[in-house]
């Protein structure tokens, strides 16, 4: 266990690729709050098919990833927002 | 027994109509305090077109109820918002004490929005392309 330990901590932090580094749009901006009915700010976490798009693409903390996701899936709730938008 | 702060939106029949919807309004508003709720605030948005169909409806009638009420109270009012015909859906969500009153355009706050024009352009554009898709 120390072992592995050690080697992950020797172990330097690689970076793959060129770019900015993302930043959590809700922390940046403290005065951004998350809420269900601002369908237009939750619109744009959307991807064209109305999916929730993942942390990992749009740069949120994971505070506000998870936040973000309950007050989308409480907008679908009321019609404010699409589960999708390719009608089956 | 402590009261809590929570807002409901429901999701009123087209068939309805404004002023029907008003009616409504002033039912659910006694409902809630009938279970000794308060209500701060009934906001009415109106007509909207859905995200997506609802029992073959496109469109329905938001309105919007904030005020404090015990758990109870809500459960009792939650179920009697459900045998109501003319509503759709409705969702109740608890509120933080210290967050401001909702206002009619669900929107971040005035300042950010002046500052971003582009997008207070693109609003009204696509209220009208939706209503044109009405008519």
């Amino acid at each position: 266990m120390a072992m592995r330990g050690e080697r992950g901590a020797a172990r330097p932090a690689r970076r793959r690729g060129i770019g900015r580094r993302k930043v959590c749009r809700f922390c940046a901006d403290k005065q951004m709050g998350i809420d269900y009915k601002d369908s237009r700010t939750l619109g744009t976490f959307l991807s064209e098919r109305g999916k929730i798009i993942p942390a990992r693409i749009t740069g949120n903390c994971a505070r506000h990833q998870r936040r973000l996701t309950a007050a989308i899936k409480q907008a679908r709730t009321v019609a404010l927002l699409p589960y999708t938008t390719v009608y089956p | 027994m402590a009261d809590r702060r929570y807002e409901t939106l429901v999701l009123f029949h087209p068939e309805q109509g404004e002023p029907g919807a008003k009616d409504l309004a002033t039912r659910i508003r006694s409902l809630i305090e009938d279970q000794g709720g308060t209500v701060s605030q009934v906001l009415e948005w109106g007509m909207r077109d859905l995200a997506y169909p609802i029992g073959k409806e496109r469109r329905a009638i938001y309105v919007l109820f904030e005020y404090r009420i015990g758990v109870r109270g809500l459960r009792e009012t939650e179920r009697n918002i459900t045998l109501m015909d003319p509503v759709l859906r409705f969702i109740s969500v608890q509120q933080a004490e210290n967050a401001p009153p909702a206002t009619l355009r669900q929107q971040r706050p005035p300042e950010a929005e002046v500052a971003e024009s582009a997008e207070s352009e693109e609003a009204p554009a696509d209220f009208e392309a939706v209503e044109g898709e009405g008519a």
